[in-house]
């Protein structure tokens, strides 16, 4: 019962939250110099479409009237055409999303449960070669710059030695014939999802397991430890069973507040590794000053965050019996 | 250039009766310090960009065609790889990717510590008006702080570049700056908390102190340690921030930084062909980044006694 008020709560604040960017983003683009209509509008389209789309979006309208519009356009989708595409921008996004999705959550997973299982051992072998190799490794894999090592990995995992593909996230070929199954289209996605895997996850772990680790040393003092140990219950079971699952909880924490820079983490990846997610989908609009498309990605990929938020909150009373919201 | 613009770091600690007792807790701190091998080697790093970021000008004064933006050898029009001439070879027009690395460095100390002073100055402020005044005014900062703090910097930089064009170096540094206080505030406000009702805060209100003098008397130079080790990591965030934007080509076009050699190596398809001219920035920002992480890390342990102890103990 409580949890279900909790997250109600939060929802509310989300959507508050949300409404506050929505609004600062509008003004942004009334305040930005230059003609806010050659902004919404595409300059190459016939003087008929875009009155049409003028008065769609309220651009004809006063200031005040414009934000109605604004927010009423918001909520049904209705953002616009992209200058570049010539489609709507939401239909874009919305296909875009799944592939963010896909690889950041996954990327997220994984670095998580490698800095805990990592920082678990560290932790429990401290003072020793292997704590300090792994607190060191941890350090320079987690300060190292996410935009080079993709470069780097596509330099030598996909030039030198060409086990994974250079770019994008499908290979045509396999998708065009039809006698590809489900399987081994997986496998293709997969195949290309690797390198960009393999960057976020070497960025990411090191900053958990450093967290796991100096959480898992405060839970070593604890006096349940020294009970478990009093019983007689092997190293093993101690480590695993009591010590390490109390200690990962500040690594969910950790995710909650690491998740901003993963999502700039995401952007730089699938721009450098041409995946189409929405990141790359910003990246590109900007610098094509595809100002609908960029609006919404920057909208989409603010909802994203908050809701990522939101699904740490909610995980992290579901592992810890003693929070009751 | 940069250095000029420094304002002093405490400001507050003028009066002759605090300075032996700062001085002291300095020494103190240094001795710990330096006995912390991980901050040794980051303060190593941090000297050895120091004095790149201090002969960026030599090059150039040398001669001309070493200047990093402008300067291109004349009897080179493609990048060429390492040589007596160019010590770690030429980019795509003729450039020298050697001095263009000491230019890199110069960008990296600016942005990185002025953007990291504005962010400490704002989060320090915000932080101990919000922990003081509790009540409305502690929940609408710290509720502004939260929502500042869900997003993401890099992108939110890209998206007002999109509407304001390219961004002056300054703008980036007062961006980076104005998204990266919440954090700094939180850890601020809540130190201020628990310094509010001890004996010597509570005795400065019965004396008549105002509100300011208590905060900017009392209580900061109490948050002052806390603010500087923060203000290390805030560094490397900006550093990384600016990069990552001259990486995407929206950097200062009249500034040459690490990011911006990176965008040049990948935008010209020579990351397969010249690792002499890929390596060294990302190495750099790399380097860096950890450098003041690690010097981070040590003052950590100068603060915290308690870390000091479970790091002794094997």
């Amino acid at each position: 019962m409580g949890l279900k008020r909790f997250v109600l709560r939060r929802l509310v604040e989300i959507a508050v939250i949300f409404f506050v960017i929505m609004t600062v983003l509008f003004v942004l683009f009334r305040l930005a110099p230059g003609d806010p209509v050659s902004r919404m509008v595409d300059p190459s389209m016939t003087p008929e479409d875009a009155r049409l789309l003028m008065e769609s979006m309220g651009l004809d309208q006063p200031l005040w009237t414009q934000y109605l519009y604004y927010l009423k356009n918001v909520a049904t989708g209705n953002m616009g055409i992209s200058f570049h595409y010539g489609e709507p921008v939401i239909d874009i996004l919305m296909n875009r999303l799944p592939n963010t999705i896909l690889l950041f959550t996954t990327s997220i997973i994984l670095s998580a449960l490698l800095g805990v299982f990592l920082g678990k051992i560290a932790a429990w072998k401290r003072g020793q070669r292997t704590d300090t190799l792994m607190t060191i490794g941890a350090l320079f894999c987690h300060t190292l710059f996410l935009p080079w090592l993709a470069l780097m990995m596509i330099w030598f995992f996909a030039y030198r030695i060409g086990w994974f593909p250079i770019t994008g996230m499908v290979s045509p070929d396999v998708w065009i014939d039809p006698g590809a199954g489900f399987a081994a289209r997986t496998l293709d996605v997969l195949h290309h999802m690797a390198l960009p895997l393999m960057t976020l996850i070497l960025i990411h772990f090191g900053s958990y397991l450093l967290v796991m680790r100096s959480s898992m040393l405060d839970t070593l003092k604890d006096d349940y430890i020294i009970t478990a140990r009093a019983k007689g219950l092997d190293e093993k079971t101690i480590r695993d069973h009591h010590a390490a699952p109390n200690a990962a909880l500040p690594v969910v924490t950790s995710v909650g507040l690491s998740l901003a820079f993963s999502i700039n983490g995401g952007a730089l990846t699938e721009t450098v590794f041409t995946w189409p997610g929405i990141g790359r989908e910003l990246v590109f609009s900007v610098s094509h000053s595809d100002y609908p498309l960029a609006q919404a990605a920057f909208l989409i990929i603010a909802i994203v965050v908050l809701v990522a938020n939101l699904v740490v909150d909610v995980l992290y009373a579901y592992l810890d019996p003693r929070i009751r919201y | 250039m940069s250095d000029a613009s420094l304002p002093s770091p405490k400001p507050e600690n003028t009066p002759g009766r605090t300075r032996p007792h700062w001085v002291d807790r300095f020494l103190g701190g240094w001795e710990v310090y330096r006995k912390n091998t991980i901050g040794r080697i980051g303060m190593a790093l941090l000297v050895l960009f120091g004095l790149m970021a201090a002969t960026s000008f030599i090059p150039q004064w040398v001669d001309p065609m070493y200047h990093p933006m402008t300067g291109v050898d004349p009897h080179i029009s493609h990048s060429t790889g390492p040589s007596l001439r160019h010590w770690l070879g030429t980019d795509f027009i003729g450039r020298d990717i050697f001095s263009q690395l000491l230019a890199g460095a110069r960008i990296a100390f600016m942005v990185g510590i002025s953007s990291a002073l504005i962010s400490i100055l704002f989060g320090t402020t915000i932080g101990m008006v919000a922990g003081y005044a509790g009540k409305r005014t502690d929940l609408i900062l710290m509720r502004l702080a939260d929502m500042i703090m869900v997003m993401p910097t890099l992108l939110v930089v890209l998206i007002l570049s999109a509407l304001f064009g390219q961004l002056n170096i300054w703008v980036i540094v007062l961006m980076i700056a104005l998204f990266r206080w919440p954090g700094v505030a939180r850890v601020i406000r809540s130190q201020t908390l628990s310094l509010r009702h001890r004996p010597f805060i509570e005795a400065a209100r019965v004396t008549g102190a105002s509100h300011l003098r208590i905060i900017f008397r009392h209580i900061l130079p109490n948050v002052m340690p806390l603010a500087l080790l923060y203000m290390t990591f805030r560094v490397t965030s900006a550093i990384i921030i600016e990069a990552a934007l001259a990486f995407l080509g929206f950097g200062d076009p009249g500034t040459v930084s690490w990011g911006m050699m990176l965008q040049w190596v990948w935008k010209t398809g020579h990351m397969f062909q010249a690792p002499y001219w890929m390596l060294p920035p990302g190495i750099c920002i790399s380097l860096i980044t950890m450098a003041f992480y690690m010097t981070g890390r040590a003052m950590d342990d100068v603060l915290d006694p308690r870390l000091r102890e479970e790091e002794t103990t094997p």
